[in-house]
């Protein structure tokens, strides 16, 4: 990107194939038609929600669209082969012009036109001839001062043959490399992007207080192996007293071979990175460890009470029934909707053998099972939780790149948009009446009105040298 | 409490600022126009004590943090940044008589905002990052660049129209406005601003995503919108820069650029679902 610059294309003549796929892929008009499909399909991945289980599209459209935006990849539009297809289009678009203005650039940063001859005195709109009574020499050194402020570095000096010397100044040549860095910068994302999505993964891993695990779940469904061990020390949540989150903490161990080499707090803005993996706050949750079950019969008396591993079947003592704590809710929805906290789903098994009923007991309404009718009913009496906290995991060895090319990005478009290659000219000689005379003369390649002041404003002082 | 009473008073002065750019361009009198634009002034000065004494009181309430996370407290801040931008460009490019185009925005957000509710809410674990600050500053001022364009453009096609149709009209209306190719410039060179802020908010956004949720980039709809925003005001530039696009075309697609920065600031938060949807994040 090169502001104010025309730009020239090499429209290649012939009808030669190789020729004309050039043409279409360096041409300007395929990068903004581009660049606006893209947007306009994106669009569609933010009105129709993306990634759904299946089921919950047919509640929200007819079944015949349903199948329809399933097979044209809408449900995963930014995966589909034509989004991709078209992020593919504009890579090779931007290889392809990058290619084709790489000579002209590194052209622009050559030096050329040391001499400000009269073809290049033509081309100059700024071009002032100043004469002075002062000797040449104290005029160069005025000159050399005040062309300075402007452009710092030393200029090029030819003396010229009619006797004098011809002056070249320049700045910011080195500006006209952001059309690399804005265009590579792309590509680099983009490559960052498919080496995390092909050699990186993204898992998630529930690990409860006081346990270690070594692998975890991709999101593809994989098991992943970590070459190490993880283990949550401790989990924690606070809350405001108005109820919403405040702070989610997980205590967790590195370890490698039995011994503990990293141990960290890690928060929602402050994961833990080790050994190219890294570990976010993500969720938490709670499982029973043990359940108290109580037997009660229909007159409010008990009859037997268990206290049962999650997930074991055990016998009540003095009864014939067998329960199980199979399944556990944080926040039970009653069957009118509403909010019933926590519950525990429960399995009896019949004293006379056969499929066990299943109930919900709920923990802050002890009788919520009378409600099923028969002689006894069930409720908890105690409930130990296992707190854990749900980690994502991530391995992205791409990432790296998606931000060097990012911060290039950045950089690229400041110093296209704020910088610009200015050459200056000047070129000082005795006239035929023996005063001093000065021409001066300068282009830039960008933001030519802001050139255009500074050189005016030199040309003034330029003036007032006496 | 305070920071509302002085909310309210900005909101007034820039209702009074708006009105003042409306007759400055409705009498032409430089008069009127130096008044509307001290009195902006006087609304960002307003508000910018309002911001500092919400973000105090912030602290008094034991909460401690900068007043920019909820749908309120970002509308406000988005007109300060809105007022700010336009008083700079305004004296960068001397374009006072767009004023009437883009100083009803401070007022109109403000009195948008006034009708959220504005109490001071703690943050939620995912917001509390010292990303939060330099990826809505940088977001919002290149918002308020667009916006500036945008008041530009528009008047740009009225100007443009009026200058087909007579071209020598000396001392009429249309004369009191910048001549038709100074406001196309302008409107580039906003852009020209807006952009590469516009740029490093969606890399904060998508670093600070990456520390929070795992993930840099997970199409969710406002950054998706953020990123057709980018690929619009991305085109307009290749159009113009390469392809010497400019006046009326180049005009409309700064307006369409615009209506998508609006859409992606407002419309996703309030029509589709996602990781920005306020006090419901992580």
């Amino acid at each position: 990107m090169s502001a104010d610059e025309p730009v020239k294309t090499a429209k290649t003549e012939g009808t030669d194939w190789i020729a004309t796929i050039w043409n279409f892929l360096t041409s300007l008009k395929l990068v903004v038609i581009l660049l606006l499909i893209l947007s306009a399909l994106s669009i569609a991945g933010t009105v129709i929600e993306q990634n759904k289980p299946l089921q919950e599209y047919y509640r929200y459209y007819q079944p015949g669209t349903v199948a329809l935006f399933s097979k044209l990849g809408l449900f995963d539009m930014y995966h589909s082969w034509w989004f991709v297809a078209c992020l593919s289009l504009l890579a090779l678009n931007i290889t392809a012009c990058t290619m084709d203005r790489y000579r002209g650039i590194m052209a622009g940063m050559r030096k050329r036109n040391l001499i400000l001859d009269e073809k290049l005195s033509k081309s100059l709109q700024n071009l002032t001839t100043i004469r002075y009574a002062l000797p040449l020499d104290a005029v160069e050194k005025k000159m050399v001062e005040l062309a300075g402020k402007e452009f710092p570095g030393k200029p090029v000096v030819t003396a010229a043959e009619e006797g004098g010397s011809h002056y070249f100044f320049e700045k910011g040549k080195y500006s006209r490399l952001a059309f690399f860095m804005t265009h590579l910068s792309i590509l680099i994302i983009f490559l960052g992007a498919l080496i995390g999505s092909f050699f990186g993964y993204k898992g998630y891993v529930n690990i409860f207080e006081g346990e270690t695990v070594s692998q975890v779940e991709t999101r593809a469904g994989k098991i992943q192996n970590l070459n190490f061990q993880v283990k949550c020390n401790t989990f924690n949540a606070e809350f405001y007293a108005s109820g919403m989150p405040m702070d989610y903490r997980s205590d967790l161990s590195i370890l490698q071979n039995g011994k503990e080499v990293v141990r960290k707090t890690i928060r929602v803005n402050d994961p833990l990175t080790f050994e190219g993996v890294t570990f976010y706050q993500s969720s938490y949750g709670g499982q029973p460890d043990q359940v108290a079950i109580e037997a009660v019969s229909r007159d409010g008396s008990v009859k037997g009470t268990v206290t049962a591993p999650f997930g074991r079947v055990v016998d009540i003592p003095g009864m014939a029934e067998e329960v199980e704590a199979a399944d556990y809710q944080e926040h039970f929805h009653l069957p009118d909707g509403s909010e019933g906290g926590r519950a525990v789903g429960v399995n009896i098994y019949p004293a006379k053998g056969g499929a066990p009923a299943g109930v919900w007991l709920l923990v802050n309404d002890p009788e919520y099972d009378k409600r099923r009718g028969g002689d006894t009913y069930f409720r908890v009496r105690d409930l130990k939780l296992k707190k854990y906290t749900g980690l994502q995991v991530n391995r992205d060895p791409g990432e790296i790149l998606v931000w060097l090319g990012s911060i290039l990005l950045i950089a690229g478009i400041m110093i296209a948009f704020f910088m610009s290659h200015k050459k200056l000219w000047i070129s000082l000689r005795t006239d035929n009446k023996g005063r001093s005379e000065l021409t001066i003369g300068g282009t830039a390649n960008k933001n030519r009105d802001a050139f255009a002041r500074e050189m005016e404003q030199m040309i003034q002082s330029l003036k007032e040298v006496s | 409490m305070t920071n509302s009473l002085l909310f309210g008073i900005a909101t007034f002065v820039y209702f009074f600022a708006m009105v003042l750019y409306v007759s400055y361009l409705a009498f032409r009198s430089e008069m009127l126009g130096k008044v509307a634009s001290r009195s902006m002034l006087g609304g960002v000065v307003v508000e910018t004590a309002a911001i500092g004494m919400r973000w105090y009181e912030s602290y008094q309430m034991g909460i401690g943090r900068a007043p920019l996370t909820n749908l309120y407290e970002s509308l406000a801040f988005f007109a300060w940044t809105f007022a700010v931008i336009y008083l700079v460009l305004e004296r960068k490019f001397k374009i006072r008589t767009v004023g009437a185009f883009v100083a009803p925005f401070p007022f109109l957000i403000m009195a948008y905002a006034a009708l959220n509710p504005n109490d001071i809410q703690p943050l939620v674990p995912a917001l509390k990052s010292n990303w939060l600050i330099s990826h809505v500053v940088s977001c919002f001022v290149g918002y308020a660049a667009f916006a500036v364009s945008f008041g530009v453009s528009i008047l740009y096609l009225f100007k443009a129209g009026s200058e087909k149709r007579s071209p020598k009209s000396a001392g009429s209306f249309w004369d009191f406005l910048p001549s038709s190719s100074g406001l196309d410039e302008i409107g580039y060179k906003t852009i020209a601003i807006g952009f590469p802020l516009l740029t490093i908010g969606i890399v904060t956004g998508a670093f600070w995503a990456n520390v929070a949720w795992g993930t840099y980039w997970s199409w969710d709809p406002k950054e998706t919108w953020s990123l057709i925003v980018w690929l619009i005001y991305a085109a307009y530039l290749h159009a113009r820069i390469t392809r010497g696009w400019r006046g009326k075309r180049a005009a409309i697609l700064s307006i369409v650029g615009f209506a998508a920065t609006i859409f992606c600031y407002l419309g996703v938060n309030l029509i589709l679902s996602g990781l920005h949807s306020y006090g419901s994040a992580s």
